[in-house]
């Protein structure tokens, strides 16, 4: 389901509920491979391992990895030719005989290669000949001379011979793949060769390892120095430690400098490598600048434009499942401890799951994975960006399986029960019965139709791809020059599958390139195609995927469209020849031309914002808090909620300032702007103890000046009714000091929002205060309160002014605005587990009529609020911030989340039981281990993780015990612009990238100075489970309004901004007459942007 | 019969009995069955993997519940009822349940219901009960006509210890704060290679059975974390160090002989692997059982005895504890790999808690010192706890002996230090002293 955020007529849900978006190209067509029977295509090669004392998962810990698949055009006739891998079994070559037909021609040629572990394969003119080779790649626990990686040069009508030593590169590493790319643009092509280590290393050693080099585990650099391989690896900045376990490298040129860089994923605790070519010989691993998070356990990857906005992309595969059994079999405890010393040990972030680095420019990529929907596709192998429907989008096919299940929870306990039982028994523990012992279970490949707007959807049953199995090595090409590509699929333990393409499709363009140089496929050329204003660019680095290459045919597709409005080649020297207007539905063959003109960049467009240096002075609240020691089934931290911040000119000196919240254990305080820093106001002194959740400054004794209502929050270790809870109010003394007011009422909620408002009109300025939660005892509901003001800033609490004792909801934002036309001030509130309220002032009381202004079906995470007339039509619509949809956690119309809370064991302690869709039911979020840790007695009830795993909320409770609970749900998780229309508020989706984070900051001003009012949003939440991970797409978004109801996303090239952290507050200021924002972060400085 | 309800401890008597099965006549070797039978409670635990503090806890419960069926069907003990001077003494009053015919079968039955109970994989003991209820009818200690009521005062005499267990602090455990390590030089952090959250950081509000002030056991005050050279922690890190690399074959075998850890991880790759022991506790009421068959005890006095055990060694662990979460103290596997070798490894897996004081020397130390008062001193024993493990049996002239190398084992293991082990020791002694005292033998 997706969200428009245009204005529809019909109000309500209609907008809701309006179908996918359309390719880009405005037409649909549905993906559909067939697999070509054995006895068409004769490609019998099947990837067979046989298990044995010598031969097993616990002697070669990359046993199961599968083989590759090499795609090339061998013998210059036009059609595809096919090598395959197999790892105890012979290599094969199949010849393309047209019609998806092929010829087994691996005797003739002899690249069946030796009798050692096999692994990767790459095609690439090693010797620019302008025939394609072969180079294959070996690893396992043989002697180095069994690893020597093989290059059969092609000599011409399939007959090779192999040379890898007489370019020297015939490599005893543990190679995974060979990648040939150009990386110093001198015309030949270079060599990456991807290692992995064979051992597992203990974390002791990390340190020590690290700064080692490892012959055959390390990463390598070969230059081609005039047909020969120079190994420069070390001078040319490549890590080559032994904890490499390299699974897949990628060229690209990711920062768009035109020099090639690589990617390289790592398995385990090393963390992948961007390889930044700097141009000089030299590679710089930047990757902890640029990916804010990564995979945990790399595997496969590929590197493709998926959005079309001419900046490439970056997919990583991991190993999460996307069915509730096999993840609650994979999950064990959290430990924060162990995360914590990966991060300083600098290991970066990472997460088991499929990462989707979605490139904003500038070196800037939000990870998008979850959101794009293809993040959990299980024990991955392959990632293949192709356009398989020609509809001008690339859709992902991923290979995925493993052979045994071994990472499952119960075979850790049962393998030490075996081990404990055979010893009882006075019997030899036998290896291979454990390994035999350990289930199979097969997997399907992932097929994603790519739908734009940064959405892919599952196709894989409906593509042909519901049968289950275990794949690993796959590459595409047009096998039957049909105008489409074909895919092809290795296998463990099973014939590998030709899968051809028989999509519904659009027109389509193929380009195949030659130059006369010693690189004559112009390995490393990018292609841009201009069509009905999409571009589509494409570069040619066959390598990519896992152990495989594939065609050097660049493929487009097309859509509904006849025509091309042109294409460019950017040659891999930097020249550039375009074409204008090629027919399509061809093959285009382009050669380089002579006298071509060289690249040039476009120049850079001002952006609108501008980072400035305006923060010096200002003192910001660290924490290291983890509330999850608290309450372990929480999902996020709610102590880590500042700083929030509020401005005013107190002094009267006609200058603003800034207060900025503060945490407990480092006090609020406000600041002044003089000389180009902040230094501390001198009015105004706060406790430490306390955590500012609200600050309002507001005229409360009506003497003309401005004075400060702060209203306490966190959760922190603040008992529940904890003094430091209290909401403390300082009135201005007319000589900018703020007096703290000790007759302010005194009750104990940790306050989410307030709002000051006349809430029985007498002309004062009343407040209302919304409560957030109740420290310890998450999610029980506080009692938010009205006080009531004398006219003086002598405030009385008015008990029954609000429904439900002001039991509301966990509120966290609230705002005022006279909805019903009476001339009072009504309340419109947020908060978590909760629809927006819309609360009817009756004159010092109010009255719940939210069913009135709100639909139903709005209950959300909901964490700011905002208000304008954004369409321009005199009343004041509402912004609102919500989780967005880049988590695990799903919530719509059709799927909910439900918080269920009690003391279910009666211990005295909340427990909160999340109940969420995975896959195809509600399930409990909780793993085993965080449930068991949260209540005793389901230690009896769940005594592994088999039993659990498909464990529904009736297995863990009676109806009695869930019928008493406290019941939250939530079923939409978007933030939202909601237009103010006479039936009511109607909701509408704010523009897809808005819904990568979650967004706790909302200001509108108008930025571009069109008179419209725009949004600025800030949010990411970095303080969650483990297993959630930090959400942290968000750089601070710039919605333009493009005109009633429209946003038109930034990116951050355009907007100028680039904040990575948690903002949690926006604020405009004039300083020194320039009008500047600022953004409060969570356990950072503030970041100040001037406007341009 | 199954293999694998071999007794562990069948080494330990001198008799060779080719296969022992549970067809024993009614004057049967009392100590061995209650050994066997108690053993199946120690491999339920080994399932679980029950951390030290959890096992003895178990322990004390399930051995509780035999001795109170001994106790309430009028059986004599040797050194009086050892429950008028504990805590839980107001809450183990008589149940008037009269005698029964055989309170040796009703004892072990109430001792699988209390661990059926507490115990998270407990419904593992069911096929024990069962095969207890035919060995039973087969061997005519109970008839067809008298079981059920054996079987329901075993039940009356399980709901009376489960209903103190029930409120002896353990299920609140869960609605407490979990640990946050320390932050500061000489504090805890977890260790390699799983780096498991520390175990049962709130274990001190737990109930003790004898213990009334824990602070009286409070042990010497440790060495303050100092690397300058010279100073005692320094000296301590080193020796630990340098201990480790020139161990003696069987300093060696020491070490591995009491490892006793319940849980030891090992990585490959993306697989760990679980390797299981019975915890420290097990390896004392291992003992325990293995002193009583050599002394030929009766069932009364084999039941109290395990009883006092249990219930001593769970009173040790929360005194222990309650010393490691007040010291928060580093394991010598941190700092040393923080200061003077990085790759540096012991030979005993670190356990996740806390260094100081030693467990296994105080839980020891107090089982002997309980042990040795019962039988004596210089009651000599082949402890064969371990051979399931590859590690032959050991002979101990004293239980003191044993304790005293239970100890200094954790040293050659390089997971404690020298004042950990030799202040825990005498924290283990104070405890057991005052336990033997308080009973009033």
């Amino acid at each position: 389901m997706r969200f428009v955020f245009h204005i529809t007529s019909k109000p309500l849900l209609i907008a809701f509920l309006s179908g996918l978006c359309l390719a880009a190209f405005g037409q649909e067509y549905s993906s559909k491979f067939e697999a070509v029977s054995l006895k068409k295509s004769k490609v019998n090669f099947k990837n067979q391992l046989v298990e044995d004392q010598k031969n097993n998962i616990l002697r070669y810990e990359y046993f199961y990895n599968g083989g590759g698949v090499a795609i090339g055009d061998l013998d210059g006739d036009g059609l595809d030719d096919i090598f395959l891998t197999g790892n105890m079994t012979a290599n094969k070559l199949y010849r393309n005989l047209g019609g998806l037909k092929f010829e087994d021609v691996t005797k003739v040629a002899g690249v069946g290669g030796k009798d050692s572990w096999t692994t990767g394969v790459s095609m690439a003119d090693v010797n620019g000949d302008g025939l394609l080779d072969i180079y294959v790649s070996f690893s396992g626990k043989g002697t180095p001379e069994s690893r020597k990686n093989e290059l059969w040069i092609n000599l011409g009508g399939f007959r090779f011979e192999e040379k890898a030593e007489d370019f020297g590169i015939a490599d005893p590493s543990n190679t995974t793949q060979g990648l040939f790319f150009d990386f110093d643009r001198d015309g030949d092509l270079d060599l990456f060769l991807l290692n992995h280590h064979i051992q597992v290393i203990n974390t002791l050693e990390f340190d020590a390892v690290r700064k080692e080099r490892h012959p055959y585990a390390g990463d390598k650099l070969y230059e081609n120095v005039g047909g020969k391989f120079i190994d420069i690896s070390e001078k040319s900045g490549i890590k080559s430690n032994a904890l490499g376990f390299g699974l897949s490298v990628l060229a690209s040129d990711i920062n768009g400098d035109g020099w090639p860089d690589l990617l390289v994923t790592n398995d385990y605790i090393e963390p992948d490598y961007l390889y930044l070519n700097q141009g000089d010989g030299t590679f710089s691993d930047r990757m902890a600048e640029n990916f804010q998070h990564i995979s945990h356990f790399s595997m496969g990857a590929d590197i493709a434009d998926i959005n079309n906005d001419g900046l490439p992309d970056v997919l990583t595969l991991d190993m999460l499942p996307e069915d509730n059994e096999r993840q609650k079999l994979l999950y064990g405890p959290e430990n924060y401890e162990q995360y914590a010393l990966m991060l300083k040990q600098g290991f970066h972030h990472q997460n088991m799951r499929n990462m989707l680095q979605l490139n904003q420019g500038n070196g800037a990529f939000s990870e998008i994975g979850q959101m794009a929907g293809i993040s959990n596709t299980d024990w991955s192998w392959s990632a293949l960006f192709l356009d398989a429907n020609n509809d001008g989008q690339k859709d992902l096919f991923v290979t995925n399986g493993y052979f045994r299940d071994y990472t499952n929870r119960d075979f850790l306990k049962y393998k030490g029960d075996y081990y404990f039982r055979q010893a009882i028994d006075g019997q030899k523990a036998d290896t291979l019965h454990l390994v035999t012992s350990m289930t199979s279970t097969p997997v399907h490949d992932y097929f994603f139709e790519n739908k734009g707007n940064l959405q892919f959807l599952d196709r894989s049953e409906a593509a042909g791809f519901a049968s289950k199995n275990f794949s690993s090595g796959a590459a595409y090409s047009d096998l039957d020059n049909d105008g489409d590509l074909d895919l092809v699929v290795s296998h463990l333990n099973e014939t590998a599958s030709i899968l051809e393409n028989k999509s519904e499709k659009g027109s389509w363009l193929q380009v195949e390139l030659r130059e006369k140089s010693q690189n004559p496929y112009a390995l490393g050329a990018l292609l841009t195609v201009f069509a009905q204003g999409e571009t589509q660019k494409l570069e040619l680095y066959p390598t990519r995927g896992f152990q495989s290459s594939s065609t050097y045919r660049l493929h487009v597709g097309l859509g509904p469209n006849s025509q091309v409005d042109s294409l460019q080649i950017l040659w891999p020297d930097q020249h550039v020849q375009t074409l204008v207007k090629p027919t399509i539905n061809q093959l285009l063959r382009i050669e380089k031309a002579e006298g071509l003109p060289s690249y040039q960049a476009s120049p850079k467009k001002q952006s609108l914002l501008a980072k400035a240096s305006d923060g010096a002075g200002i003192a910001v609240p660290t924490s290291s808090l983890n509330d999850f020691k608290r309450q372990p089934l929480m999902l996020t931290m709610p102590s880590h909620l500042g700083p929030i911040m509020a401005k005013t000119d107190l002094d009267g000196d006609g200058l603003e300032e800034l207060f900025v919240g503060g945490s407990k254990g480092s006090p609020g305080r406000i600041y002044t702007y003089q000389d180009s820093a902040w230094v501390a106001y001198r009015g105004f002194r706060s406790a430490a103890e306390f955590t500012d959740a609200v600050a309002l400054f507001e005229d409360f004794n009506g003497d003309g000046k401005a004075d400060l209502f702060l209203g306490s929050g966190g959760y922190h270790d603040y008992t529940s009714e904890d003094a430091s809870l209290r909401d403390r109010l300082f009135l201005n003394d007319g000589n900018g000091v703020l007096v703290p007011q000790g007759n302010f009422p005194d009750y104990r909620i940790s306050t989410g929002a307030a709002v000051a408002l006349d809430a029985n009109g007498d002309g004062f300025l009343d407040l209302f205060v919304g409560a957030r939660l109740i420290p310890g005892r998450y999610p029980e509901i506080p009692a938010s309160r009205l006080l009531l003001n004398d006219g003086k800033g002598k405030f009385t609490l008015s008990e029954a002014a609000l429904p439900q004792g002001g039991k509301l909801g966990m509120i966290t934002a609230a705002t005022k605005q006279d909805l019903d036309g009476d001339g009072l001030q009504d309340l419109i509130l947020v908060g978590e587990y909760l629809s927006p309220l819309a609360l009817i002032n009756r004159k010092g009381s109010f009255e719940d009529q939210s069913e009135r202004y709100f639909p139903a079906l709005l209950s959300g995470w909901w964490s700011s609020l905002a208000q304008a007339d954004l369409d321009g039509d005199g009343d004041l619509d509402l912004v609102a911030g919500n989780f967005g949809l880049n988590s695990q956690l799903v919530a719509n119309a059709d799927k909910s989340l439900r918080l269920y809370a009690a003391d279910f064991d009666q211990n005295g302690s909340i427990d909160p039981i999340l109940e969420c869709f995975v896959d195809d039911d509600y399930y409990p979020f909780a793993s085993r281990d965080e449930l068991l840790d949260q209540m005793a007695g389901m230690r009896s009830k769940f005594t592994n993780y088999a039993g659990y795993s498909k464990a529904k909320v009736s297995d863990l409770f009676t109806p009695e015990e869930l019928a008493k609970a406290q019941r939250l749900e939530a079923n939409m998780l978007e933030s939202t612009y909601f237009e103010n229309t006479p039936e009511g508020f109607v909701p509408h989706a704010l523009p897809r990238i808005a819904q990568s984070n979650p967004t706790y900051a909302i200001l509108v001003t108008d930025l571009n100075g069109d008179g419209r009012p725009d949004l600025i949003l800030g949010g990411n939440q970095s303080q969650n489970r483990i297993r959630i991970g930090k959400i942290d797409a968000g750089l601070g978004l710039v919605l333009l309004n493009a005109g009633p109801g429209r946003f038109q996303a930034l990116s951050p090239a355009e907007s100028g901004l680039m904040i990575k952290g948690d903002i949690k507050s926006i604020l405009e200021l004039s300083l020194g007459g320039q009008k500047t924002l600022v953004f409060g972060i969570n356990q950072q400085q503030p970041e100040f942007y001037h406007r341009q | 019969m199954k293999k694998t309800l071999t007794c562990l401890f069948l080494l330990a008597s001198f008799l060779v009995i080719s296969h022992p099965s549970l067809a024993q006549k009614k004057d049967s070797n009392w100590p061995r069955i209650y050994s066997e039978q108690h053993f199946h409670i120690t491999e339920v635990m080994v399932t679980d993997v029950a951390s030290p503090p959890v096992a003895a806890r178990i322990y004390a419960y399930s051995n509780l519940a035999a001795y109170r069926v001994l106790q309430e069907s009028g059986a004599e003990f040797s050194h009086g009822d050892f429950l008028a001077q504990s805590t839980i003494q107001g809450k183990m009053t008589g149940l008037s349940l009269g005698n029964i015919d055989a309170p040796e079968f009703a004892a072990i039955y109430a001792m699988f219901l209390v661990g059926e109970k507490i115990m998270p994989s407990g419904y593992l003991l069911e096929e024990k009960q069962e095969a207890w209820k035919a060995w039973g009818l087969k061997t005519k200690t109970v008839g067809k006509k008298n079981i059920e009521a054996h079987l329901a005062y075993a039940q009356a005499v399980a709901d009376q210890v489960l209903s103190v267990a029930r409120k002896d602090g353990y299920l609140q455990l869960t609605a407490m704060t979990r640990y946050t390590p320390k932050e500061g030089p000489g504090y805890w952090y977890p260790t390699p290679p799983a780096y498991m959250a520390a175990v049962e950081p709130e274990w001190k509000t737990m109930q003790t059975f004898f213990l009334r002030d824990l602070d009286q056991y409070d042990p010497a005050p440790m060495a303050p974390f100092d690397l300058q050279p010279g100073a005692s922690f320094q000296r301590q890190m080193m020796e630990v160090y340098e201990r480790g690399k020139k161990l003696s074959e069987e300093e060696r075998l020491i070490a591995n002989f009491w490892d006793c850890n319940p849980f030891k991880v090992e990585f490959a790759g993306h697989m760990a692997i679980g390797v299981k022991k019975i915890s420290p506790g097990g390896h004392w009421m291992g003992i325990t059982g293995i002193a009583a068959q050599k002394a030929e005890l009766g069932f009364a006095e084999t039941a109290f005895l395990h009883a006092l055990v249990g219930m001593a060694l769970h009173d040790a662990f929360v005194s222990c504890w309650k010393a490691k979460y007040d010291t928060h103290r580093i394991r010598p596997e941190t700092v040393i790999n923080q200061t003077l070798d990085e790759t540096w490894k012991p030979i005993l897996q670190t356990p996740p808690f806390p260094e100081y004081t030693s467990g296994h020397s105080v839980i020891s130390s107090a089982a002997s010192t309980l042990l040795t008062a019962y039988f004596g001193d210089g009651f000599g024993f082949v402890d064969s706890s371990e051979v399931y493990f590859g590690l032959p049996e050991r002979e101990f002239t004293s239980f003191y002996q044993a304790s005293d190398e239970a100890a200094i084992s954790r040293l050659y293991g390089g997971i404690h230090f020298r004042d950990a082990i030799e202040n825990g020791v005498v924290q283990g002694k104070k405890i057991g002293a005052f336990i033997w005292e308080s009973i009033g033998k």
